[in-house]
Parts: structure tokens; C-alpha cells; sequence
């Protein structure tokens, strides 16, 4: 699991509101959040290797209440700039009329590059 | 004697170069159509992927998964290619499901974009199943090539003529 992604959940977690995680099977009360990594996109290829792979998530707010909507996004927002920085962005807001909740989803992209970092000091401490 | 010199086929160049924007925006046109056809092939293998659960209620606390018959539905109307707008050499289109019609289920008439966005965005009582997100993401680079290779045949077929 990409670090950022296990950052991201850890963040989400320290929030009032309830997370609800991927293959989630019961549905939290009132407002809640869901976070999930969703498929592969934007891998590096090259010299028929992975270089980088780069994974695509999101996460979703639901919330009941209108009065709720600005310090729920608000805060959604910010744990996202902290650990992503610029890689996520708004890509829907929806209203279910059903359950009469609303219904913002983010997109965001993170990077599992842990073994180029750890490469280099490997072989530092062969060569000494 | 005065050394004469003589150019033909100016007219002709003027004639091919007045008519080339028009001809460009016939290229791009018929790009758009191959790279369009790669998307929708790309949403209809994604489709494919959809787990489905026989349908029932989700209660209070409980989530659900897509019925066969949900599944069916977006299946039989599949990705659609809007009308091309164009405007000069620039063409414009989308792929996608919004205007996909109506399908009966249970005995009720539902919105197949209703559907479509309830799988691919998931609601509070069913998870997401992102898979116009993924083709999207999966098959632009396939259309890019078809765009690419679509262009480059015709232009090497206006040179030869």
C-alpha cells in the first residue's frame, strides 16, 4: 500500500466524522466519509520495467445536513493539500434524493515509490 | 537576352492551401470518430467488470451491490459519442452516458444516467465501481494513437495527391 495512501486514512481517521474504508459493508450514521484506492493509472514504464507506480483514489463525503457542508469540505480539503499536496482535486457533487444526503467526491493520485529509496542505501552499505 | 524565369502550379498551391483548413477539420473529424470508437470499446470492457449481487433493499447500516438487471441495463445502452462540434479546424465531443434514456426496472422508469452514476460514484449505500473513471483513464492513450495514426495516413495521402 502506498505510504501517502496509509498517511491519508491515518489523517481521515483523527477526524470526527466516521471513515468507512474500501469493501466497507455497513453504512456509518449521519455524516460520514469513504476512502478507497481505486485501480492503477499513470504508471512510468520504461526499459520494460515499472519505474513508478501511481494509483488512483477517492474520497467521498456524506453528509445529511446543508449547515454541515462548509466544515465538512473544508476540513476534507485541508487533510488533502497536507498530505497530497496538489494531487487531488474535486470531481463531483452529487444529491441523493433518496436518502436525501449530499454527495462530494475527490479524486486523487499517489505515487508508490518506496523501493528507489531504499535501492540506493542498499548498496552504499555493500560498497563500504 | 534576358534571362526568363517561370513558376507553374502557383495556382493550384493557392487552391490546395485555400481548401486546407477545410480538409484539416475533414482529418480531425474522422480522428475524433476512430478515437471516440476506441473509448466507447474501453467502457464497454469496463462494463464487463461490474460485480453485481441479486438485488434487495439495502436497510439502515446495510450496503448493496449493483443488480444483474442494473448491470443489464447499462450494458444495452452502452457509451455514447455526442455530436461533433466544430468550430474552424477544432472538434470537439464527449463519451459518456448523458443521454442514455430510460429502462424499466421493477415496474419503475429509471434514468440509465441515474444508474451509471450510482456504479461508477458509488451512493451511501452502495460502493463505487469506478468504471467510466478507469476507462477514461485506461483508454486515452489507445485513442491518442488511433487519433495519431488516423492523421498521419490522410496527410500522407494529401501529399501524394
Amino acid at each position: 500500500m502506498p505510504s501517502e495512501y496509509a498517511a491519508l486514512v491515518a489523517a481521515l481517521k483523527l477526524s470526527t466524522t466516521p471513515i468507512a474504508e474500501y469493501a466497507w459493508k455497513t453504512r456509518p450514521e449521519g455524516a460520514f466519509r469513504v476512502i478507497s484506492l481505486d485501480f492503477e493509472s499513470g504508471s512510468l514504464n520504461a526499459d520494460g520495467e515499472k519505474i513508478d507506480r501511481s494509483w488512483e483514489g477517492s474520497v467521498d463525503l456524506f453528509y445529511p445536513k446543508l449547515t454541515d457542508r462548509d466544515d465538512l469540505i473544508e476540513e476534507t480539503e485541508e487533510i488533502l493539500t497536507e498530505i497530497l499536496g496538489n494531487s487531488w482535486e474535486l470531481n463531483s457533487t452529487q444529491y441523493e434524493t433518496g436518502t436525501g444526503l449530499f454527495h462530494v467526491e475527490w479524486t486523487f493520485t499517489v505515487l508508490d515509490n518506496e523501493e528507489p529509496e531504499t535501492e540506493p542505501a542498499a548498496q552504499n552499505a555493500g560498497d563500504a | 537576352m534576358p534571362y526568363e524565369m517561370k513558376v507553374d502550379g502557383m495556382a493550384e498551391i493557392s487552391e490546395t492551401l485555400s481548401r486546407m483548413e477545410e480538409r484539416a477539420a475533414a482529418v480531425a473529424s474522422k480522428a475524433l470518430y476512430e478515437g471516440a470508437g476506441v473509448m466507447r470499446r474501453e467502457v464497454a470492457k469496463q462494463i464487463a467488470s461490474i460485480k453485481t449481487a441479486p438485488f434487495q433493499y439495502a436497510g439502515p447500516g446495510q450496503t448493496r451491490l449493483p443488480s444483474p438487471e442494473e448491470k443489464a441495463a447499462v450494458e444495452r445502452a452502452g457509451a455514447g459519442v455526442a455530436k461533433f462540434d466544430k468550430n474552424g479546424t477544432e472538434v470537439n465531443t464527449s463519451v459518456g452516458f448523458a443521454n442514455s434514456g430510460y429502462t424499466k426496472l421493477a415496474g419503475k422508469t429509471v434514468p440509465v444516467p441515474k444508474i451509471v452514476n450510482a456504479i461508477n460514484s458509488g451512493t451511501s449505500f452502495m460502493q463505487k465501481q469506478p468504471f467510466v473513471r478507469k476507462a477514461s483513464k485506461g483508454g486515452a492513450n489507445g485513442a491518442m494513437t488511433a487519433m495519431k495514426n488516423v492523421i498521419e495516413t490522410e496527410f500522407e495521402a494529401m501529399n501524394k495527391n
